[in-house]
């Protein structure tokens, strides 16, 4: 029993000092991790729409989105999407204006098999963006399909379906709500 | 036990014990992040750093520790140093954070952290165990890159990110599991070779 006791302790004691340590570090590095992940959304939004000075984030039916503004007038939109890729989920970023053309696609993070998958980010040496990414520009969100418009990636055939179908239906749908 | 000088706890891991190459120990990380140079050196670190922190620890409270409680309490260290570098990571280098992914966590899981920390710093003080971590550490990171090095050269036609040379087409296979399990095989397979001819 005494022994029982012993062991408990000494388990007790370098717990409380790990959770304890953990809380801290916890703690220190939280706002550094969201600045991160805000400076990564922010640049991402500039990359998508060059042309707008301002976003602002808004929920509409749990969809979120930033309008994006040009002075004080709507341009355009940037959707939040996730995608049910290969090995998780694919979160992105859509702009489009307000027809409904995409303007640009920003992947967030993914976590897509190296080599096939996560070429949906690849870029090529001399180019300054995602090749993949670069398909969708210019088309009408509503349209865009693998086969039809768009050309999947070679041996990864989900990760490009899962981020053309998640961009056309999320942008679809907010698009379809914002009009009623 | 106390045989060796502290210059042979360090240089022990790098090649006679190297963990991946003599021990093949951690294979499973091996495998999954030595599709990129990058990764490899970036999971290397990372692992080294758990292994030295995790191993000054244990070997400090090695006589506090009782024996039938040492496994629970040596995971219980080995995961607060690996939160702390994912949460480090994650604040101050995000790419290689986002590069990384799963597998940092999965370090919690890599037998040479426990290994090392069962095998010698819970018997050793801590001058030897960081000598000793430090090498298995760097030994894991140079077989990290070198396995890395072959798989993203011939997978995906790339050195840490730069393209070799345009014209040659990418066997896919080599970034793939398969192509890791080939590549490790055909390095400890040689290594073991030529280590009986020395012999």
């Amino acid at each position: 029993m005494n022994q029982l006791l012993k062991f408990g302790l000494v388990l007790g004691v370098i717990c409380l000092a790990a959770t304890l340590v953990l809380a801290v570090t916890y703690e220190v590095t939280k706002p550094k991790i969201e600045e991160q992940l805000k400076a990564e959304e922010q640049s991402a939004l500039k990359s998508i729409m060059p042309s707008a000075d301002s976003f602002v984030e808004k929920t509409l039916d749990g969809i979120e989105y930033f309008e994006a503004l040009k002075g004080r007038t709507v341009a355009g939109y940037c959707v939040r999407v996730t995608g049910n890729g290969y090995n998780g989920p694919i979160r992105m970023i859509a702009g489009v204006d307000l027809d409904g053309t995409i303007e640009g696609v920003s992947v967030l993070e993914n976590s897509e098999t190296p080599g096939l998958g996560a070429k949906i980010n690849e870029i090529r040496p001399g180019e300054s963006e995602p090749w993949f990414l670069k398909q969708f520009k210019g088309k009408s969100a509503g349209t865009i399909a693998i086969k039809s418009n768009i050309d999947a990636i070679t041996g990864a055939t989900i990760s490009s379906k899962a981020v053309t179908d998640a961009i056309r239906k999320t942008v679809d749908d907010l698009l379809g709500k914002l009009k009623k | 036990m106390e045989k060796t000088g502290l210059f042979g706890e360090f240089v022990k891991g790098l090649w006679k014990e190297n963990p991946t190459f003599r021990i093949v120990l951690g294979l499973c990380p091996t495998l999954a992040v030595s599709t990129s140079v990058n990764n490899g050196i970036g999971m290397g670190v990372a692992a080294t750093f758990v292994l030295v922190g995790a191993n000054i620890f244990i070997s400090l409270v090695r006589n506090v520790i009782p024996e039938k409680v040492r496994i629970p309490c040596f995971v219980v260290v080995i995961a607060t140093f690996v939160t702390i570098v994912e949460l480090a990571m994650k604040a101050y280098a995000p790419l290689l954070s986002r590069s990384l992914g799963i597998y940092v966590p999965l370090i919690v899981v890599n037998c040479i952290v426990l290994g090392r920390a069962e095998a010698f710093s819970s018997k050793h003080p801590p001058i030897r165990s960081i000598l000793d971590s430090l090498g298995m550490g760097l030994g894991f990171t140079w077989a990290l890159v070198v396995i890395s090095f072959i798989r993203e050269s011939l997978g995906n036609g790339t050195v840490l990110g730069f393209y070799i040379n345009r014209s040659f087409e990418p066997a896919l296979f080599m970034i793939l599991a398969p192509g890791a399990l080939l590549t490790i095989g055909i390095l400890i397979g040689a290594i073991n070779y030529f280590m009986s001819k020395r012999r």
